[in-house]
């Protein structure tokens, strides 16, 4: 904690991360930094390492070497996690929204939104109901409570991943390529939902391939390729003035 | 018609005991197969391999040769069971493999972003299993499950070889005492009657676990 503490602002600092699958190493040495309410948008193309970085903050992957803190806690101290209990409470403080949206199929919207507060923090349905209606409004999606998954378009679903991840009063949003499962006229829907969950200055770290949400609503734009961070920045320095020739000719590619 | 009256009255109690190797064996093999699914995908290797063996052996020999075993070659090494329990273990231990391998492939077909999301979420896997996976198990498992079920129907006329009065060998023995194929057909109305019955339920459960789908 010792030398994580001058900016209590930061959010999420990761620091010198390293990951290998089998010999392969996919992240080689990367260091971030969230503060509170900022976007930090990460693109690059496929296989360059942004899900697996993502991943590694709340432990769907581990990492093997680097450390993370959340807030200033540890998560993960050089390497290795903290133990059982404490890294459960700091995990509890992120939220992830998945290409794929992995709703629970089986359960309707107003049972996703539920789920998660009622039994892993043992709320009773009535003490979460008002925010879980809340959220649903929020997302535009109020009028579908009682639906099944398969009954909404992919936005749709989308929109209620977000509204579920929500429900658990996360303070960093975690996004893997939100859209890019969904039709083109789809995505905007999801990206107006991201775009008012910024202006509320939810902490947010989104991987995605969509240039002009980055553009417009990210605080920074990290570009990765091959496990490195090739070059950052603001917005517009990014986007208007690349520095690199890979950014370059990645943004060409893009546009 | 007095003839037939008594009969069915005859084999009314044979059906009894073949309900009772049926209801016994299921609520036992159910419950058996889903640990024993639970096992097989166990990380703990000796675990996982010790169901996969458990359950080739069961899978790969006749029902027929392990009632036999449990029936015969158990008391010869001491161990006395009854008759009604000795069909029971054989049939139970039977269908619980059949049911472990249904269980394990409906579980392996759940994606893995489902476990991902409820560990997001911050969902133990207990929790995980309980609340998200195996309900979309019993979805999946249902069809084959109703299939092995109403193999178990016709399968409970194995004891016929155990010398115990169930449905089948009642019959049996009024054809040879009365010389007379009625009992035959009457059991085969009681047996369809009881695969018809199953049939209703598992397409009400199907319908009931699978009104999520569109
Ligand atoms: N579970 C895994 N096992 C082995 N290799 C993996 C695994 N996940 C990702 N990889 C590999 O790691 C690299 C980075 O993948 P990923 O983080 O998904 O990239 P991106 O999200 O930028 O497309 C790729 O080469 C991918 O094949
Ligand atoms: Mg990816």
């Amino acid at each position: 904690m010792e030398n994580m503490k001058p900016d209590s602002k930061v959010m999420l600092r990761m620091t010198n991360i390293r990951k290998s699958f089998t010999g392969c190493e996919v992240l080689k040495g990367i260091d971030i930094e969230v503060k509170k309410g900022e976007l930090l948008a990460i693109i690059g193309p496929s296989g360059s390492g942004k899900s697996t970085l993502l991943r590694c903050i709340n432990m769907l992957e581990t990492i093997d070497d680097g450390s993370i803190a959340i807030e200033g806690e540890y998560l993960a101290k050089e390497g290795a996690y903290v133990s059982g209990d404490k890294a459960r409470k700091l995990l509890g403080r992120t939220g992830m929204v998945f290409q794929q949206f992995n709703l629970f199929p089986h359960m309707t919207v107003m049972e996703n939104l539920l789920e998660a507060p009622m039994q892993v923090k043992e709320m009773k349905r009535e003490e979460v109901l008002p925010l879980a209606k809340e959220l649903l409004s929020k997302v535009g999606l109020s009028d579908r409570e009682n639906y099944y998954p398969s009954q909404l378009s992919g936005g749709q679903q989308q929109r209620v991943a977000i509204a579920r991840a929500l429900a658990m009063k996360p303070d960093i949003m975690l996004f893997d390529e939100p859209t890019s499962a969904l039709d083109p006229e789809l995505t905007g829907e999801v990206l107006k939902t991201m775009r008012e969950l910024a202006a509320e200055r939810m902490t947010m770290v989104v991987v995605t391939h969509e240039m002009a949400f980055a553009r417009e609503a990210a605080s920074k734009v990290i570009f990765m390729a091959d496990g490195n961070i090739v070059e950052q920045g603001s917005p517009n320095e990014f986007f208007d003035h690349p520095k690199e020739e890979r950014t370059k000719a990645f943004l060409r590619n893009m546009l | 018609m007095e003839n037939l009256v008594h009969t069915v009255v005859l084999m009314l109690e044979g059906t009894r005991v073949t309900l009772e190797i049926f209801f016994i064996t299921l609520l036992l093999a159910l419950p058996i197969g889903l640990l024993a699914s639970l096992g097989r995908l166990s990380k703990f290797r000796p675990l996982s391999l010790f169901m996969e063996f458990y359950i080739w052996i069961m899978r790969g020999t006749p029902l027929m040769l392990q009632l036999l075993f449990v029936y015969f070659a158990l008391p010869m090494i001491g161990v006395m069971l009854p008759d009604i329990a000795a069909a029971l273990l054989a049939f139970t231990l039977n269908y619980a493999a059949y049911f472990a391998e249904i269980f394990r492939s409906g579980i392996q077909s759940i994606p893995k972003g489902q476990y991902e999301a409820a560990k997001t979420l911050g969902m133990t896997y207990p929790m995980t299993m309980r609340r998200i996976i195996l309900p979309q198990v019993i979805r999946i498992v249902l069809p084959p499950v109703s299939n092995e079920t109403i193999n178990l129907v016709k399968d409970t006329s194995l004891i016929y070889i155990l010398a115990m009065n169930d449905l089948l060998r009642v019959a049996r023995t009024i054809v040879q005492r009365e010389f007379d194929m009625t009992p035959f057909v009457v059991a085969a109305v009681f047996y369809l009657a009881m695969t018809f019955v199953l049939t209703w339920l598992f397409k009400k459960l199907e319908a009931y676990y699978g009104k999520y789908e569109t």
